[in-house]
């Protein structure tokens, strides 16, 4: 049975609408990512399944049943806050235990079920301490723990990094991904940011202005985006979107004219293509981009050692590409170079409604 | 230049500093020296203010006729602490269900609170000594403290919601979830991190009740009288002695200006944090 269903969910504040029919359907132990852009409804759509919004129409099921009138404490989530909101009054080990005390559970379980999970996340010598006195890290942990302590039937993050440096964050990652697999706790986690989505995630809802765009496996998201913005969103660095016209002078040899550059289709895209005239929106993931040998002429307009690889920006008139070439490299901005692609992982998008062009396979 | 600015500047604002401190302790410092001056010398112009025209007399004079203003003291006491105490228990939990429960009509409750005491005293003065009298409550310390209630309770109430609705929402989210009801974030959460502003506010309704010289006018005769009546009383029918009321003016501001040292961090934070997030 899924763990949490959102079935239709719209959300208005006033005249704004802010979730437009949002679908989704999470499975028991999932870890579910949403991830978007600032402003695109994240945070609400995460309050609403926590109840504390109310969405204006649509049902929120959990384990089947419709949860639209219970309190957040009806039904069984624990949420990290994007600031932690740890109650600074208390110490460490009050913030964590506040949830359990207002259960009346007795202060033997308390302290039991606050040192394990002190102790889990290495917060046993600060359990004394007022927020105000941890660090970044361990105010997060803190947050952290007291979602924990309740062995709630829900986790919900809202961007519970994004106050951390990068190492930190790193490593917050991993725990959380690591508390996940030994609890096996049905998650929900927002950021904005692909990387940490894809990092972390057994599957990840992109949004976009209110709606899902895209809910599948970070491989699924990233190799076979269904709209030019998944495209656009997913993947360091961003890809560039060439528009191009499908050219069949050349009889059945159709080919993709962008700008000055032509690219080269396979069979099956050009059955994809069917009889469409108009242009189309064309991207291909960087590491698919060769340089050397034969191959279109382009100008190098950027060069980025990364380190295991290499990032070249290739650019001709109307148009450019990013290449990901292996290992260190060393070309000179400005000069020419040649490129080919992989005609195979073209990704074709319809220049109107941005959605997938897909090739029957 | 920019240096130069910048000083010229730093003298504008030390200047206006200057005035200001000027302005509000120079009452007090003339209170305090005309207490001291015998009748004489404050009476001349310009004041004589050689060594010999100092005393102590206003002092003794004011203790020796003691009982009155010891009286008064006391009431002043009871009915500004009783006051103060109703004006924040039952003005902080209606400030907060205001700013932030789902309460139907709120708009209109929030404007007749204000509208209770937008009437000016002279006008429900009459009704209200009618009504008093009638239920026997003329000169009893019980109809200071509800006369008072009437106007601290708007005020304490509305400063109280502005602070509390500019309260980041995070901390009650996360009470919510914790599973805390309303009245336990309210106590648990949102008290305990409000008490700078709670102070401020009852300070606040404090000093309004302690001043307070109207309504005690028409509303007592000698049980209940306060402290600013007693004053009064030093001026007298054919004279005015100037010197003891300025000694017992001095004697009663006194709780007040302590209050304000003593606590003078912490209301500083709660009017900053009221006017900073309000
Ligand atoms: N209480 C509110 N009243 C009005 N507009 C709101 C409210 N909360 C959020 N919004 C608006 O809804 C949109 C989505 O907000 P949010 O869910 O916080 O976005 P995200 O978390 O993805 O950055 C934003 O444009 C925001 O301004
Ligand atoms: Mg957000």
């Amino acid at each position: 049975m899924p763990s949490i269903e959102l079935i239709d969910i719209n959300k208005s504040y006033g005249a704004v609408h802010v979730c437009k029919g949002i679908n989704l359907t999470i499975a028991d132990r999932e870890f579910v990512t949403l991830l978007g852009s600032s402003g695109c409804g994240k945070t609400t759509t995460l309050n609403m399944i926590a109840g504390l919004d109310d969405p204006t129409s649509g049902d929120i099921l959990m384990d089947g049943r419709r949860v639209n009138d219970l309190e957040p404490v009806g039904r069984d989530v624990a949420m990290v806050f994007q600031n932690y909101a740890l109650y600074p009054h208390m110490t460490v080990a009050g913030n964590m235990g506040f949830n359990l005390r207002l259960r009346n559970f007795s202060p033997a379980e308390i302290h039991e079920r606050v040192g394990a999970a002190a102790s889990a996340l290495d917060l046993s010598h600060v359990l004394d301490r007022y927020p105000s006195q941890l660090s970044g890290g361990q105010q997060q942990r803190v947050a952290i723990g007291r979602a924990i302590v309740r062995h709630p039937k829900v986790f919900l993050f809202d961007e519970p990094f994004s106050n951390l440096d990068a190492a930190l964050r790193n490593r917050m990652r991993a725990e959380v991904k690591e508390l996940h697999l030994r609890l096996g706790v049905t998650s929900i986690f927002v950021t904005h940011d692909q990387e940490e989505a894809l990092s972390i995630s057994d599957r990840v809802a992109i949004m976009r202005n209110g709606s899902v765009e895209q809910f599948g496996t970070p491989e699924d998201v990233y190799a076979d985006p269904e709209t030019v913005e998944v495209a656009r969103f997913i993947g360091t660095p961003q890809v560039e979107i060439l528009e191009c016209v499908i050219d069949r002078s050349n009889g059945s040899n159709t080919v993709l004219r962008c700008g000055s550059a032509s690219l080269p289709i396979t069979a099956r895209q050009a059955v994809a293509l069917g009889t469409r005239t108009e242009k189309v929106l064309v991207t291909i993931r960087p590491e698919y981009v060769t340089i050397g040998g034969q191959g279109t002429s382009a100008t190098i307009r950027d060069v980025q050692p990364t380190g295991p690889s290499t990032l070249v920006k290739l650019g001709w008139e109307g148009s450019a590409i990013m290449a990901r070439l292996n290992g260190i490299v060393r070309l000179t901005v400005g000069e020419t170079a040649h490129f080919s692609i992989d005609p195979m992982q073209l990704m074709l998008f319809d220049n109107e409604s941005g959605r997938r062009i897909k090739t029957k396979s | 230049m920019a240096a130069r600015q910048s000083i010229l500047g730093r003298a504008g604002i030390v200047l206006a500093l200057v005035v200001f401190v000027f302005a509000a302790t120079g009452p007090i410092v003339w209170l305090l020296l005309s207490s001291v001056l015998q009748q004489q010398a404050l009476t001349s112009i310009p004041p004589d203010l050689s060594p010999s025209s100092f005393t102590l007399a206003n002092y003794l004079e004011v203790f020796s006729s003691a009982a009155q203003l010891g009286r008064a003291i006391i009431n002043s006491l009871i009915v500004a602490t009783f006051t103060t105490a109703l004006a924040i228990i039952l003005g902080a939990p209606a400030a907060y269900a205001l700013a932030r429960l789902e309460i139907k009509h709120a708009g209109t409750i929030l404007l007749m609170v204000l509208a209770a005491q937008m009437f000016p005293a002279i006008v429900i003065a009459i009704p209200l000594f009618i009504t008093a009298s009638k239920l026997g409550l003329i000169d009893t310390k019980l109809l200071l403290i509800l006369v008072y209630l009437s106007f601290n309770l708007p005020i304490v109430i509305w400063v109280l919601r502005g602070f509390f609705m500019g309260l980041p929402l995070g901390l009650e989210r996360a009470a919510r979830v914790d599973g805390a009801s309303p009245l336990q974030t309210f106590l648990r959460i949102v008290l305990p991190i409000s008490l700078p502003s709670l102070f401020a506010a009852a300070i606040f309704a404090f000093i309004e009740a302690w001043n307070e010289f109207f309504f005690a006018l028409i509303m007592t005769r000698q049980t209940a009288q306060t402290v600013p009546l007693a004053i009064s009383a030093f001026a007298g029918q054919y004279q005015t002695m100037f010197g003891q009321m300025m000694a017992a003016a001095a004697i009663s501001v006194a709780p007040i200006i302590l209050l304000t040292i003593l606590l003078r961090n912490t209301i500083l934070r709660g009017f900053a944090d009221g006017m900073l997030k309000g």
